[in-house]
């Protein structure tokens, strides 16, 4: 069975990018050769930054044949009453090049028509593949394109060469300026500039010989044993982020370690800093000692050993020269306390219309103290939380956090340890940010939550408040992904806390201006993106996300409780019928405000029966929200579906008698607002 | 002194080298332009260069300006003003990599010993309404040159695209002369680079980050964009790019002073952009009505 080869060679593609197009190659051929009915064996994908491969193992010679019925002229039409062929069926059957005997007989709906059984058959797998290829290059998903000559060809990088091999044979591929052939190329700097192959097998061996390995397993492999000939040698565990590995695996065609060495003098820098020098960009992998930052590290050139030790000098000189920079200003920043540091956020502008990073600092402060209210912490936490959100901005002075912004935080949280702050608020500061994104680690500490939910809080507050509203994927001061970070916050920490007074308790901190907004499109957002994040992160389907999202609540934490004990329902009958019920219930009482009623005006036996099952259920409900129990509440609120429904049936509600009238529209209004305690059942798609 | 085409002892004679090896290959070699720049992209040899249809190779060294980059003369390479040597060529050849690797061994970098890395970065400048993607360039590790398939220039779609190659020059003369910091290298036999730079970067630090007037710059910066836009009604796109050039610079003074918040950073950017996307306009449009060579 023949074996098939596409290589499409590249210059460098982006590290973390590749095995994704790899992976889309593979998927597209496999989808595109069932879709030409090739069938094949087995399928091997390789990748390097500089090259994408597909091998295709057992190929078929041909595509198998294509057998389709077709429908020619309905029976009454295509025979005469002698049952020979009219000339309908004969210009059918022309068409076809068929002849009267193949004609078959088939009923469709209600009538019989002629069918015919047609037979293409396959093209030879060269012809097919030659066709598809093109396309198949063309359909894969690059994150961004660019062009790089005027063939009017896109993709991520350019591609330089194409390998297409039919077993022995070229396939005559065209694709931009490029024509197919059996030439790869090795190593950069070690392989061949061109490299022939003459059949699809060699060519993960002949790579080899050139000094690349295609296969990235391979590489990861070589990349993490090189790390443990560390571990096992100098009694040190790497430091492995997925993000560092990736990208060591997707930067190089042949890892060749380089363990560098820096001096042990600069061990006393902050475990943070020395993995932020030696992470940067990606490079170094960092390794530590009973939990201590060791002074060694481990760089990969690409393609051979350093025999000389220049590119090992050349890393240690990089690394040496980053941590002497970071030392200098480690020292720096140590000559001030940070708490004096604070005064110096004044002449930090936030944004024009908020002031200074010091003004934020006073609102987030504000912020906390209405969280610690309602979230019932003590005296002394409050007092240690508004320390640590006074100092929470400070670090941003500090040369360390200008020079690596990812340290902030951490930073804030060192320093205030070195200068004597109370270690919960230590905590708290190196927490504050955390998440950053809805995916990210959390805080751990209460303080560190609070802070940062009132940190996040405020960004979107001022943003919105101002008139900044994201549109599109216009979004300047990254108010999405504060408002996600803030809602996955109470969402996964489990926070019961009252969104929307906080809002409201907060409001006069901020300016008032003309092109502003106002509360009202703060909650909007907030809830907006609680949409989002309960069905995308927490599984919750559309319709149930409407629901309990038709009355907004302050309670975020609320609605996914609510969303859950809805979603543990059954869809079944019993549900569609009360999902119709309180359409009815709902448009009945549309424009109808007043909920107090008077049970002696009731006329009807379902009246009082729907009464009485409403007293019952009420007090349930209002138990269970009281405990939090929204399933319960849930549950006390289905019973009420079959004496609703006998209501709608026998009750006139509509009466000319505007009492009897009124007092029945005021009583469902209650019963609503009593099921909207859960959410807007009409809304269920059951 | 390393294994070498060519025998490259100073900082001088990095530039002469790297002259001698584009103009090898067909470049202009142009000279730094007399205005005030943030990088060699502004230099109107790249930024009109790369507009239109005609293929253009140029090459020059440019002293570039970063005023938030300064570091007082204290950081052995972070400066306020660093040269970068530039290379545009349009059309790219498709061997561009191999070029610009010849152009490294060329200096004396002799590559088999060391360890060169193709790392993804995408260059914008949202300023100049200008896009690519391509890399930095890693040298064992340290950053030497940023390589960019420009597709956008002045917010036009570029055709034919262009590569711009950016050196570096400081660190590339560290490597070679194998000191830590930019103010040893050896500009000439006899003055080291620190001698011409030093107080330099010292005044141009304290004058940015501390005493730059505030006021008086917003009202330059207002000046210089009433004077372009009158240039671009007039017709006059050089004149034009001249003080959207001058516009940038100050922004960036301003932006080092931290006198910019976020929401103006946005209506700055978007107010030099407008200017440079006039002037790229203009300039296609001498193209079309001159139906000649108007280079830049």
């Amino acid at each position: 069975m023949p074996e098939f080869l596409l290589e499409v060679g590249t210059e460098e593609l982006p590290a973390l990018d590749a095995p994704v197009l790899a992976r889309a190659l593979g998927d597209k051929l496999a989808q595109v050769l069932k879709e030409e009915r090739l069938g094949f064996s087995g399928m091997e994908i390789h990748w390097t930054p500089r090259r994408l491969a597909v091998l295709v193992r057992g190929l078929a010679e041909r595509q198998a044949d294509l057998v389709e019925e077709v429908r020619g002229p309905a029976v009454a039409v295509g025979l005469d009453p002698q049952g020979n062929p009219t000339q309908a069926a004969l210009g059918f059957l022309r068409k076809y090049g068929a002849s009267p005997q193949d004609l078959k007989r088939k009923v469709v709906g209600e009538k019989e028509y002629l069918f015919l059984e047609v037979r293409t058959p396959g093209k030879p797998a060269r012809e097919v593949l030659v066709g598809i290829i093109p396309d198949l290059l063309r359909s894969l998903p690059c994150r961004k394109t660019m062009r790089w000559d005027s063939s009017g060809v896109a993709f991520l990088r350019p591609i330089r060469w194409l390998v297409c091999l039919l077993d022995g044979e070229v396939l005559s591929v065209r694709y931009g300026n490029l024509t197919a052939d059996r030439v790869t190329r090795g190593h950069r700097f070690f392989g061949p500039r061109e490299l022939v192959l003459n059949s699809p097998a060699e060519y993960v061996e002949k790579l080899r010989e050139a000094r690349v390995i295609a296969d990235p397993g391979e590489r990861e492999r070589m990349i993490q044993d090189a790390a443990k000939g560390v571990e096992g040698e100098h009694g040190v565990r790497a430091l492995w982020t997925e993000e560092l590995l990736g990208i060591l695996v997707g930067s190089l065609e042949w890892p060749s370690p380089v363990l560098g060495k820096f001096p042990s003098e600069f061990l006393d820098l902050p475990a943070p800093v020395i993995a932020a020098v030696l992470h940067e960009e990606g490079k170094f992998v960092p390794f530590a000692r009973n939990g201590e930052p060791a002074p060694v590290f481990l760089g990969f050139r690409d393609g051979k050993e350093d025999e000389k030790g220049y590119v090992r000098k050349g890393y240690e000189r990089v690394v040496k020269a980053r941590l002497r920079d970071a030392r200098f200003f480690f020292e720096n920043d140590l000559k001030r306390p940070l708490a004096e540091r604070v005064l110096d956020l004044r002449e930090i502008v936030y944004e024009a219309r908020l002031g200074s990073v010091w003004d934020k600092v006073q609102r987030i402060r504000e912020i906390c103290k209405h969280l610690v209210d309602s979230l019932g912490l003590d005296g002394e936490q409050g007092t240690l939380l508004d320390r640590a959100a006074f100092l929470c901005k400070a670090d941003l002075t500090t040369e360390m956090v200008r020079e690596f912004p990812e340290l902030q935080g951490v930073m804030g949280g060192i320093y205030a340890r070195h200068f004597g702050e109370p270690e919960e608020v230590a905590v708290a500061i190196e927490e504050h940010l955390l998440p950053r994104t809805r995916a990210d680690e959390l805080p751990e500490s209460t303080l560190g939550t609070v802070l940062s939910l009132a940190d996040k809080l405020d960004t979107v507050m001022g943003a919105i408040l101002i008139g900044e509203v994201p549109t599109g994927s216009r979004d300047p001061y990254g108010i999405r992904r504060a408002a996600n970070a803030l809602i996955s916050l109470i969402l996964r920490k489990g926070l019961v806390v009252d969104l929307f007074s906080t809002i409201d308790a907060a409001l006069e901190l901020y300016p008032q201006i003309p092109e502003g907004r106002d509360a009202g499109a703060v909650k909007g957002f907030l809830v907006e993106r609680l949409r989002h994040i309960i069905r995308d992160d927490f599984g919750i389907p559309h319709d149930i996300a409407e629901a309990v999202l038709a009355v907004p609540r302050g309670d975020f934490l609320g609605a996914l409780e609510r969303a859950r004990a809805l979603a543990s329902l059954g869809r079944d009958a019993a549900l569609a019928e009360l999902a119709q019920i309180f359409e009815r219930l709902r448009n009945i009482t549309k424009g109808h405000e007043l909920t107090s009623f008077d049970p002696e005006l009731f006329q009807q036996e379902e009246e009082r029966e729907l009464w009485r099952e409403y007293l019952k259920a009420e007090g349930r409900v209002r138990q269970a929200l009281a405990n939090r129990d929204f399933a319960g509440a849930l549950e006390a609120l289905l019973p009420l579906g079959g004496p609703l429904h006998r209501y709608f049936e026998k009750v006139f509600v509509m009466v000319e008698d505007e009492r009897i009238r009124e007092n029945r529209l005021s009583f469902l209004r209650a019963l609503l607002s009593l099921f909207l305690e859960i959410g807007d059942l009409s809304v269920l798609s059951v | 002194m390393r294994n070498g085409k060519r025998r490259v002892a100073t900082f001088q004679d990095l530039v002469l080298a790297l002259h001698e090896y584009w103009r090898d290959q067909g470049c202009v070699i142009f000279e730094p332009y007399d205005v005030e720049k943030g990088a060699g992209t502004f230099n109107p040899a790249t930024f009109f260069g790369c507009l239109g249809p005609d293929p253009w190779r140029v090459a020059y060294i440019e002293p570039s300006r970063r005023p938030t980059d300064g570091r007082y003369g204290e950081n052995p390479i972070r400066l306020r003003l660093h040269h970068q040597y530039q290379v545009i060529l349009k059309p790219p050849p498709p061997d561009i990599q191999d070029l610009y690797l010849g152009s490294l061994e060329y200096v004396g970098i002799e590559l088999r010993d060391h360890d060169v890395k193709f790392s993804e970065d995408d260059w914008e400048s949202p300023t100049l309404g200008a896009w690519g993607v391509g890399w930095q360039v890693w040298l064992d590790e340290m950053e030497i040159t940023q390589f960019t398939y420009f597709q956008q220039m002045g917010g036009m779609d570029l055709d034919p695209v262009s590569v711009e190659l950016t050196y570096g020059l400081e660190r590339i003369a560290i490597f070679l002369q194998g000191v830590e910091s930019a103010f040893e290298l050896n500009w000439s036999a006899d003055v080291k680079y620190g001698e011409i730079w030093h107080e330099k970067e010292r005044q141009f630090s304290i004058y940015n980050f501390e005493r730059a007037d505030v006021e008086r710059i917003r009202k330059m910066f207002e000046l210089a964009e009433a004077e372009a836009k009158a240039c671009l009604e007039a017709g006059l796109v050089f004149p034009a790019y001249d003080h959207t050039l001058h516009c940038s610079h100050l922004f960036n003074v301003l932006d080092a002073r931290g006198a910019i918040s976020v929401a103006e950073r946005e209506s700055y950017i978007a107010r030099i952009r407008e200017l440079a996307r006039g002037c790229a306009k203009g300039y296609l449009k001498l193209l079309e009505e001159r139906r000649a060579r108007v280079l830049a």
